[in-house]
């Protein structure tokens, strides 16, 4: 290879995002292709860092990509490591007040043997696993074969030729500016890398997704809707630990979020999943459709953690880690799709897993989902090879090969169902719903009311000790990446509206009210989550990338 | 034209401390858990250097960067390689693991003269541009003693550069200020303290580092005259966790109870800062114990209690003097029904109860600095100590006093303990120049061979210090929060000093005791030590040096000297009240702070002074002077009042000397709350001012 800086720029599959789709897709492509440049970009400071999910990882996909590129990888103690047990119990929990639970596993068994939707929520035979801890083992199997996993390297935008149909590679973002924009004396602008392929695996309400959707002109038959996670890892003590057993998850409904009729109404709930050296990963998943304007999620996880059944794991017990994500639930219909081909990608350009939005919610899962999109692209670009503009259709084709596509749309109107009739009836109707028609549903932003959500904590959620627990950081006097389109928004309407519900609903308390105005006053906490971004109720906020390799610094998330 | 070399360490990440990353026993840090990073001055240098490349228009210079460690540590130089630099050498051998810092610096500068020699073409024009010093080691030596072994000069503590007329012109924290200068010569060794604008790695030049080959050496290709645990001149003896916060982080709810507390702890401190240690002694030599048998002075307390055992077991058999261990006797001992101990471990402790000599001997020496005609206040802490382990010692405590016309302060360093004061006065002595001082230091230890040195570790005595040892074959510690004699009876050794330290970010604790040295030197934390009341009645000599200096033997040229502020930076107070990023504006930190100060000096007769975060520093918001903490100036006053500082563990390391430490934060869950004795909620800018009417009333 002539070694000139220049040739650096160019590669032959650039993929964004180290999580696990795109390692799936670059491990698999490395594989049946070693001679390519395989080449992944990842905004956090290594893989996994900003990986976060509950998880249990339906196994196939995984097995299927490691087979074949690493014989024997059940038995090495990373693996071991990583898939940490099988799920043998899943409570699923009814919770009808802070102390009462009734399991549900009886009824979803029925659901099971009736064939109803709802019966694939049990997860019994799943691996329960860390996916920060996934994405950083898939990392390092990526580098031994060659891949080249670049963390800390953030893409700012895709620079999509319409003209000739694709795009030509991804910019880096500009890298030392002061506050002002201006640049500093180490700065560095950014670099433009050029790609025969672009795979866009960046997770939930991707940057250089969401722009190559808008360029592309990919539409969604239905609305994008997201919910939150929050999260947090306590090591808990050894009795605990051992009553809450190693092959055992929750999965709980009603409390704090949702009690039919007479309480709150919150899609969401509660999930308790053991991680290995006593630790339970305790957390929260909130419908960002939810339409309090004073909903704080992390409120809503510490209900939770007083409930009694869960209290009696967790009581006494250290918080080790926390962190915060989207997860993109609108299921198929929200796929984006390019209107005249129906594929999801356009030329060379194509999208995985979270970023194309492949979670099944009948399931709660899309992890297999994501690594099932990595060995499709991987196919798709084997087959490709020549025609680099054909890869979107033969990457959709692939997925649909894959089963993901019938998968999905066996789960398709479960979520737009709640959003639109309520969490009481809506579960009811997504019994069917795949048989329901699509209907309409708003973006979550516009879902906010004046009303208050109902449950009080005793002591506000301390977010500076989650956000701590995240280890998160920027430079401090870099330029704010979260950008307020029009003050006049906040100031005039939202704050006599609903009072700024930015300062509430941001898991790392960005927000704050300065002068009376919510402002991103500490952007140096934030968890590249993009709540903001989805349920600011003027839709005001733009959630920008900041410098590479800054973010949270997940690893067992 | 001048070529770079950064020199490069790889460093547990100590930031980013993982829950499990101490051992549930011990409470000890393992190191092995945490993340390996490249260390952050380090990270700092190598952009400095690439500003001074870049500043003097240089398109040719090379800048190579040069790490010692495990091969691992090959990861730093790609570090550098993604980010300017032309090339990368790593030295790694086995041989030259547990080493010191002499035998860190040793094979370091053999390794700079290799690649001066084969991949600069011999051009002898290069600057070695290094951080001031390391996250796990914290000592600040290695660099200066890089220095001393190739015979170059030294910038400490650089901060900025700039190229004028052709020449580069450093800007460096000097104790109690800062000073611009140029180098006298080439090559220079520079060490940068703080320089924030690290470098971006480039894409293409991280795919290209990692294709790249980098040059390997082991120890017989740079062939080092010292290196390993064997040319080390230092051993650690123990580690173990740092002690838990006594501090009583009580919440104040109103500035009146604050003012308050203000008051009792100004009061309560005072009187205690005066009494005289007293009690039971710090340290017997062997000869004056009631029984030439009683090792209750040993560095462990396992030691202790063993030899008390033993010493049972001898008094049973009549045996009272050391000189009745005869062979025949030793047998005895060691089949002894009762005794517990393995026979191999009480024979060795038997020889060593035969040894008579303490292992040193002579006199315990202090370096003593001053700024402006006044001795600073280290120097009286460090007399105080040297003082006490003096007499336990039973020798005399001499003081090296240098400069150009300090004669006169001899007479206080007199009265507050020293019985000789060496005096080395040079025209050429006046400002501090590490290359001058450290000849004449040198010159006057050869003559006298204490057996003690002690030094501030202010920026004066970090560089002093480290180069002096080296010069002399000593081995040196640095930061040192105490220091003790024992005795290390097993190995015979009677009376060393264990010199105890604070390492990897304030996270363990190392006791240290050198070796193969002909004198054991330290620095000490300012603030640490306790300083005893003036005698102005004690007698002392003035022993003068003459000294021989020329134009030669300096390294620095002075510009200018940054008078700080107007007056200097003096941290010698009772109370200091230092303010952080909360105080919001420069004008906010100059006027509340000053008022305040003002009202505390008057109402408390005592003298006050300001301190400021790092975060304060970088908004500008005062001269980087008056930084406080760990790359700052570590201080030690009565009563610490924080105003709007968050608490950074750096920041809350250079603080841990002070009485009491009081806290100011709008932010409730700042981090300084769990660190302090008292803390108030409230905005700077509104409880200042209450304080002040409160104060005042």
């Amino acid at each position: 290879m002539n070694d000139s800086l220049q040739d650096y720029n160019q590669v032959d599959v650039l993929i964004v995002g180290a999580g696990p789709a795109g390692l799936a897709a670059a491990i698999a492509a490395k594989h049946r292709r070693p001679e390519l440049t395989v080449v992944v970009i990842d905004k956090g400071a290594a893989p996994g860092s900003h990986a976060l999910s509950g998880a249990v990882l339906e196994p196939g996909a995984l097995v299927r990509l490691l087979d074949p590129v690493l014989p024997g990888w059940p038995e090495s103690d990373e693996a071991k490591g990583v898939l940490l047990a099988q799920v043998e119990v899943d409570d699923v929990l009814w919770l009808p007040g802070h102390r009462q639970a009734w399991s549900l596993r009886l009824l979803l068994k029925a659901a099971r043997l009736l064939g109803l939707g709802y019966g694939q929520m049990l997860h019994a035979g799943d691996y329960i696993c860390s996916v920060s801890r996934l994405a950083s083992w898939l990392g390092k199997v990526a580098r031994e074969m060659g891949v080249e996993v670049l963390p800390g390297f953030a893409a700012a935008d895709l620079l999509w030729d319409e003209a000739a149909g694709r795009a030509a590679g991804v910019r880096l973002v500009d890298q030392g500016r002061d506050r002002e924009g201006q640049p500093q004396r180490n700065f560095l602008p950014g670099e433009t890398i050029r790609a025969d392929f672009i795979l866009l695996a960046e997770g939930c309400d991707g940057l250089l997704s969401e722009k190559f959707i808008a360029k592309a002109g990919l539409q969604r038959a239905g609305e994008q809707l997201y919910s939150l996670g929050v999260k947090e890892l306590i090591r808990v003590s050894d009795q605990q630990y051992a009553k809450f057993g190693m092959h055992r998850v929750v999965h709980a409904m009603g409390f704090p979020l949702w009690t039919p009729l007479s309480g709150p109404d919150v899609f969401g709930g509660g999930i308790m999943y053991p991680m290995g050296d006593n630790r339970i990963a305790v957390g929260i998943i909130a419908g960002l459709d939810y339409h309090y304007h004073d909903f704080n999620p992390q409120n809503a996880l510490a209900l939770f953690k007083e409930h009694h059944y869960v209290r009696q794991f967790i009581e006494g017990g250290t918080l080790v880690e926390a962190g915060a994500k989207m997860i993109p639930e609108g299921g198929w219909d929200a796929v984006p799709r390019c209107p005249e081909s129906g594929s999801i990608g356009k030329g060379n350009v194509i999208l995985l897993g979270d970023a194309a939005g492949l979670v099944n919610m009948l399931k709660i899962k899309g992890l297999h989902n994501a690594i099932e999109s990595g060995l499709a692209a991987a196919a798709a670009m084997a087959s490709a090879l020549e025609t680099p503009e054909q890869l979107a259709a033969a990457y959709t084709a692939e997925l649909s090969r894959a089963g993901v596509e019938r998968e999905m749309a066996a789960a398709r109107n479960f979520r737009q169902c709640i959003a639109r009739f309520g969490t009481t009836a809506g579960l009811l109707l997504a019994a069917g719903g795949r048989l329901l028609p699509r209907f309409k549903v708003g973006p979550d932003y516009t879902r906010m009311t004046n009303e208050a959500f109902p449950r009080r904590v005793p002591t506000p959620y301390d977010k500076d000790t989650f956000t701590a627990l995240t280890r998160t950081g920027h430079r401090e006097e870099e330029p704010c990446h979260l950008l307020i389109g029009d003050e006049a928004l906040c100031r005039d309407r939202c704050l006599a509206s609903f009072g700024g519900p930015c300062v509430t609903f941001c898991p790392a308390g960005v927000y704050e009210k300065i002068g009376g105005l919510p402002r991103p006053a500490n952007p140096s906490n934030c968890l590249h989550c993009k709540t903001c971004q989805r349920k600011c109720p003027y839709d005001n906020i733009r959630w920008m990338v900041p410098e590479g390799g800054e973010g949270p610094n997940y690893s067992t998330m | 034209m001048s070529n770079y070399i950064v020199l490069v360490k790889q460093v547990p990440d100590v930031a980013r401390i993982t829950d499990n990353a101490f051992d549930p026993e011990t409470g000890n840090l393992i190191r092995s858990r945490l993340a390996s990073v490249i260390n952050e001055l380090d990270a700092q240098a190598l952009a400095f250097a690439w500003r001074m490349k870049e500043i003097s228009g240089d398109t040719e210079a090379r800048i190579i960067c040069l790490s010692m460690g495990p091969p691992m540590a090959a990861e730093v130089l790609r570090y550098g390689l993604s980010r300017g630099a032309d090339a990368g050498v790593l030295l790694t051998d086995r041989a030259l693991g547990g080493a010191d810092t002499p035998a860190t610096a040793n094979p370091l500068a053999h390794a700079i003269k290799k690649i001066t020699a084969e991949m600069l073409a011999g051009n002898e024009d290069y600057f070695v541009v290094a951080g001031m010093q390391s996250v796990d080691g914290d000592t600040a030596q290695v660099p200066p003693q890089i220095a001393e072994e190739l015979g170059i000069g030294c910038i400490p503590y650089a901060t900025e550069v700039e190229f004028i007329d052709g020449g580069f012109r450093f800007h460096h924290i000097i104790s109690g200020g800062s000073q611009m200068v140029t180098a006298r010569r080439r090559p220079t060794v520079i060490t940068v303290a703080q320089y924030d604008y690290h470098l971006y790695a480039s894409f293409a030049a991280t795919r290209q580092a990692a294709h790249r080959e980098l040059v390997q050496w082991n120890a017989d290709d740079v062939k080092p005259t010292a290196m390993g645990g064997s040319g080390s001149k230092t051993r650690v003896i123990r580690v173990f966790p740092p002690p838990k916060t006594d501090r009583l982080g009580r919440q104040l709810h109103s500035v009146a109870e604050l003012a308050g507390v203000l008051r009792e702890a100004l009061n309560k401190q005072a009187s205690r800062g005066d009494e005289a240690p007293g009690g039971d002694p710090d340290y017997l030599l062997p000869a004056r114990r009631s029984s030439w048998f009683d090792r209750s002075f040993e560095g462990a307390t396992k030691e202790c209690d063993d030899f008390a055992h033993l010493a049972v077991i001898l008094a049973e058999q009549g045996i009272t003097e050391p000189e009745q261990l005869t062979e025949e006797v030793k047998e005895r001992v060691l089949a002894a029904k009762n005794l517990e101990l393995s026979p191999k471990v009480a024979a060795k402790m038997l020889d060593g109860l035969q040894q008579r000599e303490t292992a040193y001997q002579g006199e315990v020496w202090v370096m003593a600095e001053h700024e402006d005609g006044a001795l600073n206040a280290a120097t009286f802490e460090l007399v105080g100590k040297a003082r006490e382990l003096a007499d336990s010692l039973e020798v005399p405590v001499g003081v090296v006093l240098a400069g150009h016309g300090v004669r006169d302060l001899a007479p206080e360093l007199i009265a507050a303990g020293a019985d000789q004061v060496y005096l080395l006065e040079h025209p050429l002595l006046q400002e501090f120049d590490p290359l001058s001082y450290r000849k004449a230091v040198a010159e006057l230890f050869a003559v006298h061979q204490p057996q003690i040195l002690l030094y501030g570790a202010t920026p004066q005595g970090r560089v002093l210090a480290p180069m002096v040892a080296y010069r002399t074959g000593c081995g040196l510690t640095a930061d040192c929060t105490e220091l003790t004699i024992r005795d290390i009876s097993r190995l015979g050794q009677l009376a060393v000093m264990m010199q105890t330290r604070p390492a990897l970010g304030g996270n363990i604790m190392a006791t240290i005791c050198s070796r193969n040295s002909p004198c054991q030197m330290a620095t000490a934390r300012p603030g640490v030590m306790q300083r005893r009341p003036t005698d102005p009645d004690r007698r002392g000599e003035i022993v003068v040096h003459p000294v021989e200096l020329s134009e030669e033997d300096l390294g620095l040229e002075i510009i200018e000297r940054a008078a700080v502020g107007g007056h200097k930076v003096d941290f010698a107070c009772e109370v200091i009240v230092g303010g952080g990023k909360g105080l919001v504006s420069r004008d906010n930190f100059a006027r509340l702070l000053e008022e305040l100060t003002t009202v505390l000096a008057a109402k408390f007769q005592v003298k006050a002074g300001k301190g400021a975060s790092r975060a304060a520093v970088e908004q500008g918001f005062v001269e980087r002077a008056f930084q406080v903490g760990q790359t700052g100036t570590a201080v030690g006053p009565k009563v610490y009042l924080a105003v709007g500082i968050s608490g950074a563990i750096q920041h809350m390391i250079g603080v841990a000397a002070s009485g009491t430490i009081i806290a100011i934060n709008a932010d409730p869950a700042a981090p300084i709350f769990k660190q302090c004795d008292y803390y108030l909620v409230g905005r700077a800018e509104q409880v200042i001012p209450e304080l002040i009417d409160t104060l005042n009333q």
